[in-house]
């Protein structure tokens, strides 16, 4: 915890303390060492998503064994099954699911609004009608921190106004910077654990760079422990997304963590990384194997395609997950043919994909981190982006990249 | 002995199965020990555990060795070959190099559990023809629906995979009661298959070969005498076991064949049925409600012999009822003192969250429960022989516990169609649609899982604390 000076007014009080390991020469990228409630993790990292306090059939023992040691619980879906009473009964959600290391959970807010079609935001909250029985309800950025008090989760997310950045209404998009940044004072203001859970904000703003940065500037004086740069998995163009990133990191403090939001793809995260991010979530990996595909570094495959019926190779040659390495090395020695075989009819299919997909992308985050670490990044970024596009690397990566000093073609 | 063996690999074995303890009657317990080479030892009477496509539903194979003790496993070849004869199916195709049995190394399934192939799945799905099998096929139910399936093929692959034992592809004529006309039949048939299994397998002649079970019909002993005598003479020396599809078999067993282990495929529905197939000297059972009861969102909860003192309370359940939202903050194990990975490390609230948010690791955590209670019961059914007090135990049991398990209130895990047979027109969904709400335009790939919203009124979010009414 940072010292406390009286005589400075109010910084929040932060459960985290961030240390930076190293920096890329080239690019922005940084390698660091987060030290939270629940255990030191190492960025930049992958989290993957817990949604309902379990991470699709995996037992935690499982989740453990993939490397992770930091997933997400939505706080929405929690809110609702078990609900904050049984939460606070049970002492929060990792006494609810037996794990021992950190957790994050978001507001709720991004849930509610792209999930109930009649959600409204007002200055209060965000008002919806019961799914159930229609009833008005409201959830205020007081409630939302509440929950994330009886859940108990080490890094908790302020509410947002979130709106699809692809939205052409500028005035509303402005709207809703300039109401993110009231929200984050009530939540600042409502946050009754901040020695032993970490509030983050949430930057806003759309595409509009000016916007961003001003709420950077908003954000940033703000001092949480933390800071996230939210709405950009709304499927807006990869350029666009890569401006606002650029743009944020660019004003952030160094030494304070920085979360993008619901990003994504390897080729995302990857680039993200190198525009200064450190900290990813995304329902992808696990999403992804329940319909059979499996993430490697020369892309995804759909091992349900008939083509891997009698491929009796391991997922990913060389992979070091409990599913692909051979029993000769305590792995499981599964072959795609017998993933092809359970896909999509027993759940164990999905389970042992779950893990490898999981297990792939925090190894390459691990991959990611060891090269900033030895400065070899920009030749890490080539060489990946030239395994999984051969010479024809996406115009907005080489973009993008071509801006923090890394040519993908050259 | 008090079957503690169990577990423990075994040493040179000089016999397959040794009988260590039984009574002259045909129609009694005994105790015996199943030793294959590299397996663990099986004390007997135990269980093997039911698989579907390979596993065990829902445990995945890491999980198996980590966190469970099964001793060995029933699989069913027609779980495999949905392609076949047409194409070879993939598992045919799978040349382990270092010899191993393909099908062990295919479903990499932990290296000492013992491996048991047969023909079809236990409970089978039901051939919709009346005589389904004919003087060269037999029906069997894969994935894509009925096929029928050559008797030589059967022997020649099954025989090619390598199981540690092969069940002999049988006249089985499941769900229906055979005439005399037809029992007749069935027993040539019987006898014809089993002849020309064990020629392949003189022709075979390699390495590994696995041990050979031969079916008997569902009928007693006497009805198909020359098929039983076929295999107490001619191929006795083949022959190592028996496999059992009615308890009636049981009663008129040879003593020519006596000395063979039993295997049951005889669908006990409740733990007071296998007691008694244990009591009519079955010594290998499957056990197909350990996985209804999973599916179904119960906890077995009972022991052997019952602890249960009778204070007046009548009998007890013989599982809980994880659905039932009195268990929503209680954190005590799924059963009391239960020492199994998930009674350990999770609390029924959790388990409760889990089935009413319909998340898979619900049935994972309750499947690997389920067998760790199953495992206790058979080594109590064991110790329980070996003191000679198995008669009065089962009493004492049938008087502790309720004679059902309990009803399935919950939804189960989504239904697939190899596991039931269309019954036609008008026929109610197997499964509950998954969206029925307008929430859900294209846009549920933002969220991993439904909202769980559909069944919660604004009450009970506000009670939750979730958000508040609002005065209108």
């Amino acid at each position: 915890m940072p010292e406390q000076d009286d005589m400075v007014p109010r910084p929040l009080p932060s459960a985290l303390t961030f240390e930076l390991a190293s920096r890329c020469s080239t690019t922005k990228a940084r390698a660091a060492t987060l030290h939270l409630p629940h255990g030191p993790v190492q960025l930049p990292m992958f989290m993957p998503v817990a949604t309902q306090a379990s991470l699709k059939g995996l037992t935690p023992k499982q989740l453990e064994e993939t490397s992770c040691r930091l997933c997400l619980n939505n706080t929405y879906h929690l809110g609702l099954k078990p609900g904050q009473k049984t939460l606070d009964i049970i002492g929060g959600a990792h006494k609810l699911q037996s794990w021992p290391h950190n957790i994050l959970t978001d507001s709720g807010g991004f849930q509610m609004v792209s999930l109930l079609k009649l959600a409204q935001v007002t200055e209060e909250g965000v008002r919806f009608l019961s799914p159930h029985d229609g009833t008005p309800m409201l959830l205020t950025p007081e409630h939302s921190i509440s929950l994330q008090n009886s859940i108990g989760s080490d890094i908790i997310m302020q509410l947002d106004d979130v709106i699809a950045t692809t939205s052409p209404d500028h005035e509303r998009i402005k709207e809703a910077m300039h109401r993110s940044v009231r929200w984050l004072d009530r939540c600042i203001e409502a946050h009754k654990k901040p020695d032993s859970q970490n509030l983050f904000c949430i930057i806003q703003g759309g595409l509009d760079l000016d916007l961003r940065r001003e709420c950077c500037r908003e954000m940033v004086a703000r001092d949480t422990p933390g800071i996230a740069i939210g709405g950009l998995s709304g499927g807006e163009a990869k350029t666009e997304f890569c401006k606002v990133v650029d743009t944020c990191t660019g004003l952030l403090p160094t030494h304070k963590p920085r979360y993008v939001m619901g990003v994504g793809y390897p080729e995302d995260i990857l680039v993200s990384v190198a525009l200064g991010a450190d900290m990813f979530d995304c329902v992808w990996p696990t999403r992804t194997a329940r319909f059979g595909n499996a993430i490697t570094d020369s892309g995804c495959f759909n091992l349900r395609h008939a083509s891997y019926a009698e491929d009796f190779g391991p997922i990913e040659q060389g992979c070091k997950c409990i599913c692909c390495k051979p029993d000769s090395e305590g792995g499981l020695g599964i072959t795609r043919a017998y993933i092809h075989h359970t896909a999509a009819k027993e759940t164990v299919g999905a389970h042992l994909l779950s893990m490898h997909n999981v297990h792939y992308l925090l190894n390459l985050m691990r991959r990611v981190r060891e090269a900033i670490v030895e400065d070899r990044y920009p030749e890490f970024l080539r060489t990946h982006f030239k395994k999984l596009y051969s010479d024809n690397p996406p115009t907005w990566a080489v973009d993008a990249l071509r801006g923090v000093g890394v040519d993908l073609l050259g | 002995m008090d079957g503690t063996a169990n577990g423990s690999l075994s040493e040179l074995p000089d016999e397959m199965f040794s009988i260590i303890q039984s009574t002259a009657h045909t129609l009694s317990p005994r105790l015996a020990r199943l030793s294959l080479p590299g397996r663990r030892i099986i004390d007997t009477p135990h269980y093997l555990a039911n698989t579907s496509r390979g596993v065990v539903p829902h445990i995945t194979q890491d999980t198996f060795r980590r966190d469970t003790s099964i001793a060995g496993v029933y699989v069913a070849l027609e779980d495999f070959i949905e392609r076949a004869p047409r194409k070879v199916p993939p598992l045919y195709q799978f040349k382990p190099s270092d010899g191993a049995s393909p099908l062990r190394k295919f479903v990499a399934l932990q290296d000492d559990a013992l491996l048991v192939l047969g023909a079809r799945r236990t409970p089978p799905v039901i051939a919709p023809a009346a005589n389904s099998n004919t003087d060269t096929t037999v029906s069997i139910c894969t994935a894509v629906g009925f096929r029928q399936m050559k008797v030589d093929d059967y022997a020649e692959e099954a025989e090619e995979l390598k199981p540690d034992i092969l069940v002999g592809l049988g006249d089985v004529p499941y769900g229906r009661v055979l005439g005399n006309k037809r029992v007749e039949r069935a027993t040539d048939r019987m006898i014809q298959w089993m002849q020309e299994h064990v020629a392949l397998r003189d022709e075979r002649k390699d390495g590994h070969q696995a041990k050979l079970f031969a079916p008997l019909l569902p009928v007693e002993c006497v009805k198909q005498q020359f098929y039983a005598d076929c295999l107490a003479e001619e191929l006795a020396k083949d022959i190592s076991g028996l496999a059992l599809y009615d308890l009636s078999t049981l009663e008129d067993i040879p003593e020519s064949l006596a000395h063979l282990p039993r295997l049951g495929f005889t669908e006990p529905k409740t733990p007071h049925e296998v007691l008694q197939q244990v009591a009519l000297g079955l010594d290998i059972l499957t056990v197909p409600f350990i996985g209804a009861a999973t599916d179904a969102g119960i906890a077995l909860d009972f022991t052997f012999p019952s602890r249960q003192i009778l204070n007046g309370s009548g009998p007890q359940p013989l599982g809980v009822d994880m659905w039932s939202a009195e268990h929503a903050v209680d954190l005590s194990p799924l059963s009391k003192d239960c020492q199994c990975y998930a009674c350990s490390n999770h609390h029924r609230a959790y388990l409760q969250h889990l089935l009413s948010a319909k998340e898979m690791l619900g049935w994972v955590i309750l499947q690997i429960h389920n067998h760790h209670t199953m495992d206790l019961f058979f080594a109590g059914i064991r110790q329980s022989i070996a003191r000679n007090s198995l008669d009065e135990d089962v009493h004492a049991f049938s008087k502790a516990y309720e004679s059902q398990l309990p009803e399935k209130t919950g939804q189960g895990p989504r239904v697939r169609g190899y596991q039931y047979k269309a019954e036609g027109p008008g026929e109610s969904k197997k499964n509950a649609v998954a969206f029925k709400h307008a929430m859900n335009d294209g846009k549920e790939k933002l969220a991993e899982a439904t909202p769980p919203a559909e069944d919660v009124d604004a009450e009970d979010l506000e009670i939750k604390g979730f958000a508040e009414k609002e005065e209108l």
